[in-house]
């Protein structure tokens, strides 16, 4: 049996692909095709570093006196309930 | 002091925990640090207001992050300076994998760029864009899960993102030749 997607396809996925958004036939069918596809093979190792760069930004955390602060007028709903 | 009530105390273990993610979001809408601190404190007065409407279990996450969302459209969006928009129409169609794939084809590039230059290209991103580009690829929610939050259908949210990934990677495509961290691609002849 051949190739059931094509190059255009499976680029166009990789994202989803790299992020497990889609139904696991069609994962199977990319993954064949990165297999034996060396191009489409680097390009999704190139997305996956992009995808890592997104995943490993802005980290920041909530200030601790803001989360103080909320806490604190928690409490004072709290107490008018 | 009174001891808390099973609602403040429930709040607090389901709620409380999500902070940080409802900070970061805020700064991706608003922008603004002072701001953010506004919007996250908004939406957790508002969130513990109508806490009887949350079924406990049920996503807690997505469901302040709608609150905040919806804060941010009603009451901040007007007050919101946007950050200079991409042009849509000047990003090229293709992925940007192809103008590089020969000078860097794993793309260390992007591992030079700071996050603050990430996170102001991210910025730069038009709203509705830079939304699903952040809960899907900085905090790592599934597309349902987006779909949920933003009230959106699901085609919505990955049509979206697809654009949203491409706007992206133009602009830190752009930063990184500008800062020589990757050669740009010979002009086409002709």
């Amino acid at each position: 049996m051949g190739e059931r997607i094509d190059c255009r396809q499976a680029t166009e996925q990789l994202h989803d692909y790299l992020k497990r958004e889609m139904t696991p036939e069609l994962a199977e069918e990319i993954r064949a095709h990165l297999d034996r596809c060396k191009p489409c093979f680097n390009h999704a190792r190139f997305e996956e570093n992009y995808l890592r760069l997104l995943e490993s930004c802005g980290r920041q955390r909530c200030p601790g006196t803001l989360r103080a602060r909320i806490v604190a007028l928690l409490q004072v709903e709290a107490e008018r309930d | 002091m009174a001891e808390p009530s099973a609602a403040v105390r429930s709040f607090d273990a389901e709620a409380l925990p999500h902070l940080d993610a409802l900070y970061r979001v805020a700064l991706r809408l608003t922008a603004d640090p002072t701001q953010a601190e506004d919007l996250v404190q908004d939406t957790m007065l508002k969130a513990y207001r109508s806490w009887r409407q949350y079924r406990p279990g049920t996503n807690a996450k997505g469901w302040l992050l709608t609150i905040l969302r919806n804060t941010f459209i009603n009451d901040y969006r007007r007050r919101k300076i946007e950050p200079i928009a991409m042009d849509l129409e000047a990003v090229e169609p293709h992925a940007l994998f192809r103008a590089v794939e020969e000078v860097d084809p794993e793309g260390t590039f992007f591992s030079r760029i700071v996050d603050e230059k990430v996170l102001e290209a991210v910025d730069a991103l038009p709203p509705e864009f830079r939304e699903v580009l952040v809960l899907s690829d900085v905090e790592g929610m599934s597309y349902a899960e987006i779909a949920e939050t933003l009230e959106l259908p699901l085609g919505t949210v990955k049509s979206r993102l697809f654009r949203a990934r491409r706007l992206l990677q133009a602009r830190l495509y752009a930063y990184a030749v500008e800062m020589g961290y990757i050669k740009p691609r010979e002009s086409r002849d002709g």
